[in-house]
């Protein structure tokens, strides 16, 4: 088991390497130069060049991932280019807020999606299996600014229930902030909600026509215990699949979202630095949404033992 | 009885503790990227610094110079030389004294420390000296007119030099200056909170005690936020939320002047534009009343050139162009195009801009000009732009108190600014005359000249000049209205 998982961390080395290869050379080639987007309206020809100098960027590319590359090995992920803080920090501070909001809307869509989906199954081709179909299409397509602004427009502005946005810390205050969060984390959560359900049906289905299902009935079992036990754990393997492709991308920042609620995590960092061209910290997020993805990945084949004894890593 | 004891206390340590503390809450439309003024060149940077820093002068409602940290001052040496007498008993908020080898220190390392954004404002100056602890004397080169107005921005904004040194490049992660309010924190993309400075030396002032700054860069967030009351102020209003704004009875919208313009750079060295007839067809189907109505629902000024209304450059016998159709057509022709032609004109993200866009598009194709749009992010508007890479480019400028401001950089063979790639001799010799000359009708006739020349080469479209319109709770007052657009909360209050 522990050696499955060193052997799986090492394994990921090489798709790192390649992803620091690949965001480097992907910020680079954005149009734009960040020395006169730095200087704004204070740009002259000689102090683009100069400033452009003073970031390194007039030297071949190679030599700036080697040494962007070298500073990583150390721990160091430079400076911002906007503003020259420290771009470690910044990724701390960001990290608690997107994990919370990617984690709460998680929980919002596990609550809502499994739920759904065993009951869209259970009562197949019903009125309630249509609903859900319904429902969870309208989750995946309807896009997250509009109904994200929606959502500010009713529960803000018409009910003044949540304040429209804005983040404050768990620690300073968890009431408002779990009110703050909620909005977001349902707006996500209703996205991944549908897929959930939609995932969840299609397995269940598959599972409930299996033979020891039927053999489990036969035997008398109960109805609850047939679902839950052993129809639902055998069901969840695909399940947790798509479970865990959605937290990656979750944790990689909910760009939108964020835009829309105001809340100062990753997707929003991505976006300035975006337009500021501040490559230190595009680098460094964009890599570390790679790490999370890679990291989730690993948790979740490690819950397909947990969940099905017969699969065992050794 | 005991209980109803407590209970009280409560209460009224409650109420004591919701009336000890008032907090102002602005939105702004971005992030503010850097609070060092040596660094900083966005302009929502001056939000946040103007509260920070004091400034040695400042300007008021009608953009004339008054004293700030600088009391009084004389122009000696054939405007070669600024003495200026300072405030006494000035402390920046880490204790350290103000006096004139703070002024020394500050202008030094605005004129020479590395990565500066100053530089090239203060490229007049030749040297800073110290005459006695509260006199200052600031040699120039040559006469450079525009000197106090550029102290009235970032140049002249004085931070503890005990801070900045101790600080060096991380100096704008915790500003420390002489203003009215104390910087506290900042969050990126998320909130700036400053405090009363306690011991500002204008007695009385701050009226609050907290100043909240949050980023929101989607107009119907901002606007959401203000209509729910989870901000008291916001800056600007995009011009479809006026209605929501004017409707709602705890909220005004006020408007102020502007000093910068906005309009479209054309291409005189390549592309259709370079035919100067063709550039004057195309202006002459510009209607800047329909602009203003249409698009900014009354809250823009049509445009006579760079200068606004509210500078001492603008020149009244200069009429805001009005749409000449049989002018257009008679230039088509001129120009060999009699058909009309078409080009290509680029602009940046946004709603607004797409509308306006579309206007001049409609307006154009009234003679048969075909304009075709070009949607760019802004890192690459500013790029193609400084290349010369287009064919018409929609920018503007936020503009500077000093007509120079306005000017200087965006016409004058090989300006950084002018894009259009634009060079007359007789311009340049007319810009550096106004430089020098210190009398402002005798520097505003010279801008006329200018005006004249480039409204007839058309380098340049000058549209309209924007106004900053600023939506607020009829809670919030004592903030004046001075056409820079910088909101200066020294005296804002806020009430029940």
């Amino acid at each position: 088991m522990t050696l499955f998982v060193l052997r799986r961390l090492v394994g990921g080395l090489p798709t790192l390497l390649l992803v620091t290869v690949l965001v480097f050379a992907l910020t680079r080639v954005l149009p734009g130069d960040p020395a006169l987007l730095l200087l704004g309206e204070e740009a002259t020809p000689e102090l683009v060049a100069k400033l452009r100098d003073e970031m390194g960027l007039n030297r071949p590319i190679y030599v700036q991932y080697a040494s962007w590359a070298g500073s990583l090995l150390q721990g160091d992920f430079g400076r911002s280019i906007r503003d020259n803080a420290h771009v470690a920090p910044i990724l701390w501070q960001k990290l608690p807020t997107t994990l919370e909001l990617s984690l709460f809307a998680l929980l919002i869509a596990l609550l809502l999606g499994i739920p759904a989906g065993v009951v869209a199954a259970l009562r197949r081709g019903s009125a309630a299996d249509a609903g859900v179909t319904v429902l969870a299409l309208s989750g995946i397509s309807i896009p997250n600014f509009f109904l994200g602004i929606l959502l500010v427009y009713l529960f803000s502005i018409r009910l003044g229930w949540i304040p429209p946005s804005g983040y404050v810390e768990p620690w300073v205050d968890l009431r408002k902030n779990l009110l703050l969060m909620l909005l977001p984390a349902f707006t996500l959560g209703t996205a991944l909600a549908g897929a959930i359900a939609r995932f969840t049906r299609n397995s269940m289905l598959e599972v409930l026509s299996q033979d020891y299902v039927r053999t489990a009935q036969a035997k008398g079992l109960g109805g609850r215990v047939v679902v839950y036990k052993h129809a639902l754990r055998n069901a969840a393997i695909p399940v947790v699949t798509v479970i865990g492709l959605q937290l990656g991308g979750l944790l990689g920042g909910a760009v939108v979202t964020e835009q829309v609620f105001s809340i100062p995590g990753f997707g929003r960092l991505v976006v300035d630095s975006v337009f500021n061209r501040d490559f230190p910290v595009l680098q460094a997020v964009v890599l570390f949404s790679a790490l999370a993805v890679f990291l989730v990945n690993v948790l979740v084949d490690l819950l397909y033992a947990a969940i099905d004894p017969r699969i065992r890593y050794g | 009885m005991k209980r109803w004891a407590a209970v009280m206390l409560a209460i009224w340590a409650l109420a004591g503790v919701a009336g000890a503390k008032t907090t102002l809450t602005v939105g702004l439309d971005s992030d503010p990227p850097n609070l060092d003024p040596l660094l900083s060149s966005a302009l929502v940077d001056r939000q946040v610094q103007n509260q920070i820093f004091d400034k040695l002068v400042d300007l008021d409602e009608n953009l004339k110079v008054v004293p700030m940290l600088a009391q009084s001052w004389s122009v000696e040496e054939n405007g070669t030389a600024y003495v200026f007498k300072l405030r006494p008993g000035v402390k920046f908020h880490d204790g350290t004294e103000f006096n004139a080898a703070a002024v020394k220190f500050n202008l030094d390392r605005y004129r020479t420390a590395q990565g500066s954004r100053r530089a090239g404002e203060l490229a007049s100056v030749r040297e800073v000296q110290v005459v006695d602890n509260l006199t200052v004397k600031v040699i120039l080169k040559e006469p450079f007119a525009p000197l106090l107005a550029i102290l009235s921005d970032r140049s002249g904004m004085m931070v503890s030099p005990t801070a900045a040194q101790k600080l060096g490049a991380d100096f704008g992660a915790s500003p420390v200056g002489s203003g009215p309010f104390k910087f506290v924190e900042r969050r990126r993309q998320d909130r700036i909170t400053l405090a009363k400075n306690e011991n500002y030396w204008m007695k009385g002032f701050p009226k609050v005690d907290e100043l909240v700054y949050r980023p929101f860069p989607d107009d119907d967030v901002r606007t959401a936020n203000l209509l729910s009351g989870a901000v008291n102020l916001i800056t600007p209003v995009a011009p479809k939320d006026l209605d929501s704004i004017r409707k709602n009875p705890n909220l005004s919208a006020t408007t102020f002047a502007g000093i910068g313009y906005q309009g479209i750079y054309l291409n005189v060295n390549k592309g259709p534009l370079a035919n100067k007839a063709l550039r004057q067809a195309f202006a002459a189907t510009i209607d800047r009343e329909t602009v203003d109505k249409v698009v900014f629902l009354g809250t823009a000024q049509p445009s006579n050139g760079a200068f606004p209304p509210s500078s001492f450059a603008f020149d009244k016998s200069i009429p805001a162009p009005k749409p000449d159709l049989e002018l257009a057509k008679k230039k088509l022709a001129e120009g060999g195009k009699p058909q009309g032609f078409s080009f290509t004109l680029t602009i940046a993200p946004g709603p607004v801009l797409a509308q306006l866009a579309q206007v001049y598009q409609a307006m154009a194709a009234q003679v048969g000009i075909q304009v075709k749009i070009e949607q760019v992010e802004f890192g690459t508007l500013l790029d193609r732009g400084t290349k010369g890479d287009f064919e018409a480019l929609a920018v503007g400028w936020s503009g500077r108190p000093d007509p120079d401001g306005n000017i200087y950089d965006f016409v004058r063979c090989k300006g950084p600014q002018n894009y259009a790639g634009y060079c007359n001799p007789k311009v340049d010799t007319l810009l550096n005359r106004a430089r020098s000359v210190r009398l402002p009708e005798a520097r505003r006739d010279l801008y006329s000249q200018v005006m004249k020349i480039v409204l007839d080469d058309l380098p340049y479209v000058y549209i309209y000049h924007p106004q900053t319109t600023i939506g607020l709770s009829k809670r919030v007052s004592g903030i004046p209205a001075i056409p820079d657009g910088i909101l200066r909360f020294r005296a804002a209050d806020l009430g029940e």
